[in-house]
């Protein structure tokens, strides 16, 4: 008799890893059978994790674990948080590659394209599900690895150059990281994610040295965080197609980042060991920093994807302050951003990817009007526009309400000082996007329009784009319902950070 | 039974609105939809007439928990809102007509309507935030409506103004919150007891007394207000001046803590602003050249009043019950007659000949009613002053200088008597365009009786002085408008206007901000310069050498076939070692 509970994690890693396996194996033409191979590995995939998240709710124990060598171990556990965050993967993964089908149809190189796609989310999956920090680095390399060739998938020359700053930034991030995770395996041996059990009970003189090797994880997660001073390759990446643009920032490269810097404070040092350290606060200070940084940034863009990169940094910063600040609520506040980011952002991404292809926009000034041509992209787009400004009823305002009380709760008041900033010029910068939308005349013909039988746009790229739209407005309007994100988020710092 | 009546009515007020907006996507229902545009608010006005004080609808999924309920006061507010919706919708089904942007002010219509009921029912934070929001942001299309250079620039400083409101509102909400039990979960009525024993309580009103104040035209926060209200089209002004601007009102009576402690330092803070809103509107506005701007400015000054009387109470915590009817009161008063004081300009730019031909003595009668009635010496008004003049007096301890309240606030009448004048005498000149419809003729006119009959039509209102005493004061209402009208006359004959332009002192920020964005763009410009030399060494740095590439190649296959080979051997080896290790 096979135990299925501790193959259900890797089940879930495979999924996908099979599908890129198979779709590297396809020939070019094969756009059927790639479809197929494609929807059918998310569906699977999001099924198997359905299954899986029922058994968390009910304290069933998921985990698969072998010993490499010695004192090394391979291990894959579902626990809330990692359910959090590979639900959200595959939820937006099954919806971008809906969109990616649509996006690049007819486009040379799509087999490449989806197997190194799928190869990401799997990478991004077992980033969720790693249940140490060796096989969370593991997981965070092939990540690296597989969106570089997402990044310049153009191939044209802007794309290679975008594509070697992503990866001197990443695989530096990388390096920095191994660092610390050795570091700690030296002090440590093989750090489990367990609420920071192992390093409180180590002798107080390696305290300085544990707070060094902090920073260095810090630092090497901080690069994909795209954290202040660590941020440059996120704008450049933005060449990249939308449905890598929409992936790289709702979920998995910015977003491994953030779940990286959860990781390590509540699961590697434990909360209260890391405030003990006096490690929080500096964290507190960098996220604000990168918060006013990345909007005050996007003020300045006239690009739409580029104006949106920015946002991203502002954004991503949410969540390492939620987790920085020293309390429940505030932790459930970064926690629920960690979704909440996730399905707003997608859904701006997937809108500056319809204006693209459809009237072939790609400046702010040029979308004088669109609302017109384009009703439905353009309703998507204030939801996701008002949701990042944090207006309720949406997503960005249940973010913001509990990051507020969290901070005022934590004695950090100024905190709502920088965010009430944030939503100003958040504000600063959508509003203008949306007076142009709605109440602008068109000014001259599009650049470069298709689809013109469409009402609006070739159904795979709405559909995907709506149905986003619509997850940010339920996460926001029904977020006392249960399994919403803000349930999950409070069942995960119930359940694991509150003993 | 009934309760549950009530219940749908309190969900069905704010939802009737959207459901329509969302209706109208139907493109079959959009002729109907516009056809049946005043008719969204009937919920709302039957649930002001009818509903049971104290009925509650609790959402328990929807945000985090809401819970919308009817109580004496905003009952009060609900009445008038829903009564001005009724009558500006009535004027905009006919001004709409031939209108190019007719749908999408439609749309924003229904939103604004349902953010505003939204507010006005709201018992918890969450929910009344977000009708609030609703209600500006959907404001703006209502402002922008006609697209001149003059409506895009008033559209703009009204949503700078409106979002850095939102920003003070919700950092009040987020640090009263705090100090109530459930700091997620917190309704309304918890908000005045948590603020009153706060430690940062100064802060805390500070920022909703100034978040709310922008909506509600405070001075030097006015400034978007005299350019946005008299932009917007006929019935949305009417709107905006009456209802919306009252949700800032609504917003201190709820979140303030009223009637629980004695604050003389902001009591006196608050009473001096409302004073200066008061006077100064009135001396602005009677400089002003279009009637609309001219009925702005009154609405600050009105709001002014209305000021004075919260200061009071943060003095006077005793006075707060009767206080709190007499400002409801003066807002539904305030309210209705502005309502139909905009409206009435859109009749006198339609209404043709009848402005000078038989039946004009009627139709200028009409038109200076409700301005009478703001006044003080008609029906509504009357009570309204005479209710807030005598919760002044009813004042156990007072401070000596509140014995000259009554004088200021005939003062201010003479204000608003000035202010009329000069409305009407602006009115006589008016554009005149094609003839009023039927609709909009309806829509003025069942306002002005809403203004005129309003109080003897709700009984239910919470008149404070019964009747003799407030015929006893009618020679103090009587005296500032005879004496207004009089300096009217002569000043229309001695003085020149003074040329104030409307947003008065937003001119020379403009002019400041103007200045400091230059200065800013130079600074970032020679910061960049300076950085070049050090960006280009790090790019050379960080180039690596270009390889070889080529697409749909055999050697692009190959290279893909074996990345997928490496992978799948990986695959096999971590099956065998999962099984076997």
């Amino acid at each position: 008799m096979i135990d299925w509970n501790a193959w259900l994690p890797l089940f879930v890693v495979g999924t996908s890893l099979v599908a890129a396996i198979g779709i590297f194996l396809l020939q070019e033409h094969r756009h059927t059978l790639r479809t197929t191979f494609n929807l059918g590995a998310a569906l699977l995939k999001l099924a198997l994790l359905v299954w899986m998240a029922v058994g968390v709710l009910d304290e069933v124990r998921h985990e698969t674990r072998f010993q490499l060598v010695e004192g090394v171990s391979f291990i894959l556990r579902a626990d809330a948080l990692g359910i959090m965050f590979a639900g959200l993967s595959s939820v937006l993964w099954l919806f971008t590659t809906i969109y990616a089908i649509g996006y690049l149809e007819n486009a040379p190189n799509r087999s490449r394209f989806f197997a190194f796609f799928s190869l990401c989310v799997a990478s991004t999956v077992g980033i969720a599900l790693a249940g140490n920090l060796f096989t969370f680095f593991l997981f965070y390399e092939l990540l690296t690895l597989s969106t570089y060739p997402l990044v310049v998938h153009r191939g044209t020359e802007k794309a290679l150059r975008a594509g070697r700053v992503y990866l001197a930034y990443t695989l530096g991030g990388g390096a920095v990281l191994l660092l610390g995770v050795a570091g700690l395996h030296a002090l440590a041996g093989d750090v489990e994610f367990a609420a920071g059990a192992g390093l409180r009970a180590l002798d107080p003189a390696l305290h300085p040295l544990l707070s060094v090797i902090f920073v260095l994880l810090i630092m090497g997660l901080g690069v994909k965080a795209a954290l202040l001073p660590l941020h440059g390759w996120l704008p450049t990446a933005m060449v990249a197609p939308a449905p890598v643009s929409a992936l790289l920032h709702a979920v998995a490269v910015v977003k491994a980042g953030a779940f990286g810097i959860v990781r390590v404070v509540y699961d590697v040092f434990g909360i209260e060991f890391a405030w003990r350290l006096g490690l929080l606060e500096p964290l507190v200070w960098l996220a604000c920093a990168t918060i006013l940084y990345g909007s005050i940034r996007a003020l300045a863009q006239s690009d739409l994807k580029r104006r949106l990169a920015f946002s991203t940094i502002s954004q991503v910063s949410y969540i390492v302050l939620g987790i920085a600040l020293f309390g429940p609520v505030g932790t459930v506040g970064g926690l629920v951003h960690l979704l909440h980011q996730g399905l707003m952002k997608i859904t701006l991404f997937f809108c500056a990817g319809n204006y693209a292809e459809t009237l072939g926009v790609h400046r702010i000034d040029e979308l004088d009007g669109a609302g017109r041509r384009m009703p439905a992209t353009s309703v998507a787009f204030t939801i996701g526009a008002f949701g990042m400004i944090g207006l309720p009823p949406l997503a960005g305002f249940v973010t913001k309400w509990y990051l507020g009380i969290g901070a005022i709760d934590a004695g950090m008041t100024w905190v709502v000082a920088v965010l009430i900033a944030s939503s100003l010029l958040n504000a600063a910068y959508f509003l203008p996007i949306l007076h142009r939308i709605w109440f602008r005349p068109q000014r001259a013909a599009w650049p470069d329009e298709h689809f013109r039988d469409c009402r609006d746009t070739h159904p795979w790229l709405l559909l995907p784009t709506l149905a986003t739209a619509s997850f940010s407005v339920a996460a926001g309007l029904f977020a006392g319902m249960p399994f919403s994100p803000l349930y999950w988020a409070e069942v995960v710092v119930l359940r694991e950070y509150l003993p | 039974m009934n309760a549950a009546i009530d219940a749908f009515g309190l969900v069905l007020a704010p939802a009737l609105p959207l459901a329509m907006l969302i209706a109208w996507c139907v493109p079959g229902f959009r002729g109907r939809i516009a056809c049946w545009l005043p008719y969204a608010a009937v919920p709302a006005l039957l649930l002001a007439l009818g509903g049971e004080t104290g009925a509650v609808a609790r959402l328990d999924g929807f945000l985090f928990g809401a819970v919308l309920a009817l109580d004496e006061l905003n009952r009060v507010f609900l009445a008038f809102t829903a009564l001005l919706w009724l009558g500006a919708g009535w004027h905009a089904r006919g001004y709409l007509v031939g209108d190019p942007h007719a749908d999408g002010f439609r749309l924003l219509w229904f939103a604004t309507m349902s953010g505003n009921f939204g507010l006005i029912l709201a018992q918890d934070v969450a929910s009344f935030y977000a009708a609030f929001a609703l209600m500006t942001f959907a404001a703006y299309g209502l402002v922008i409506h006609s697209r001149t250079a003059e409506a895009i620039r008033a559209g703009r400083i009204y949503l700078i103004m409106a979002i850095l409101g939102e920003g003070l509102i919700l950092s009040g909400l987020l640090f009263a919150a705090i100090g109530v039990g459930t700091p997620l979960t917190v309704l309304m009525s918890e908000l005045p007891g948590a603020i009153a024993v706060s430690s940062r309580r100064d802060l805390i009103i500070a920022c909703l007394f100034a978040g709310f104040g922008i909506k509600a035209g405070l001075p030097l926060l006015h400034l978007w207000l005299p350019l946005a209200h008299p932009v917007a089209p006929v019935p949305a002004s009417a709107v905006l001046s009456g209802a919306m601007i009252k949700a800032g009102l609504l917003g201190w009576l709820t979140t303030l803590p009223l009637g629980l402690v004695s604050l003389p330092g902001w009591s006196l803070t608050v009473m001096l602003t409302g004073f200066i809103g008061a006077f100064g509107a009135a001396l602005i506005g009677v400089n002003q050249r279009t009637p609309k701007t001219v009925l702005a400015y009154s609405s600050v000054s009105q709001m002014g009043l209305m000021t004075v009387g919260v200061g009071a109470a943060l003095q006077v915590p005793e006075a707060w019950p009767v206080l709190a009817s007499a400002i409801a009161l003066y807002a539904l008063h305030h309210g209705l007659a502005k309502g139909a004081l905009f409206l009435g300009v859109g009749i006198a730019g339609h209404a043709g000949g009848r402005l000078s031909g038989p039946q004009a003595p009627w139709l200028w009668f009409a038109l200076a009613l409700p301005g009478l009635s703001l006044a003080g010496p008609m029906i509504s008004g009357m009570a309204a002053k005479t209710s807030l003049k005598a919760a002044f007096e009813a004042g156990l301890q007072l401070p000596g200088w509140w014995a000259q309240l009554p004088l200021l606030m005939g003062l201010a009448a003479i204000g608003t008597t000035a202010l009329i004048a000069r409305h009407l005498w602006l009115l006589r000149a008016i554009e005149q365009r094609d003839a009023a419809t039927r609709s909009e003729w309806l829509g003025w006119g069942f306002t002005l009786a809403a203004s005129s009959l309003g109080l003897v039509l709700l009984p239910w209102l919470p008149v404070p002085t019964p009747w003799p005493d407030a015929l006893r004061a009618l020679p103090d209402l009587i005296w500032p408008v005879l004496a207004g009208g009089l300096l009217a006359v002569l000043a229309h004959r001695y003085l020149k206007v003074w040329p104030i332009p409307s947003g008065d002192v937003l001119i020379p920020i403009e002019g400041l901000i103007r200045r400091f964005r230059i200065g800013w763009r130079k600074t970032v410009r020679g910061m960049h310069q300076r950085l070049q030399p050090i960006r280009t060494r790090l790019s050379a740095w960080l180039r690596m050498p270009d390889s070889a590439r080529e697409h749909g190649s055999p050697l692009e296959h190959a290279g893909r076939r074996d990345t997928g080979l490496v992978f799948a051997v990986l695959l096999v080896l971590m099956l065998i070692a999962l099984v076997f290790g």
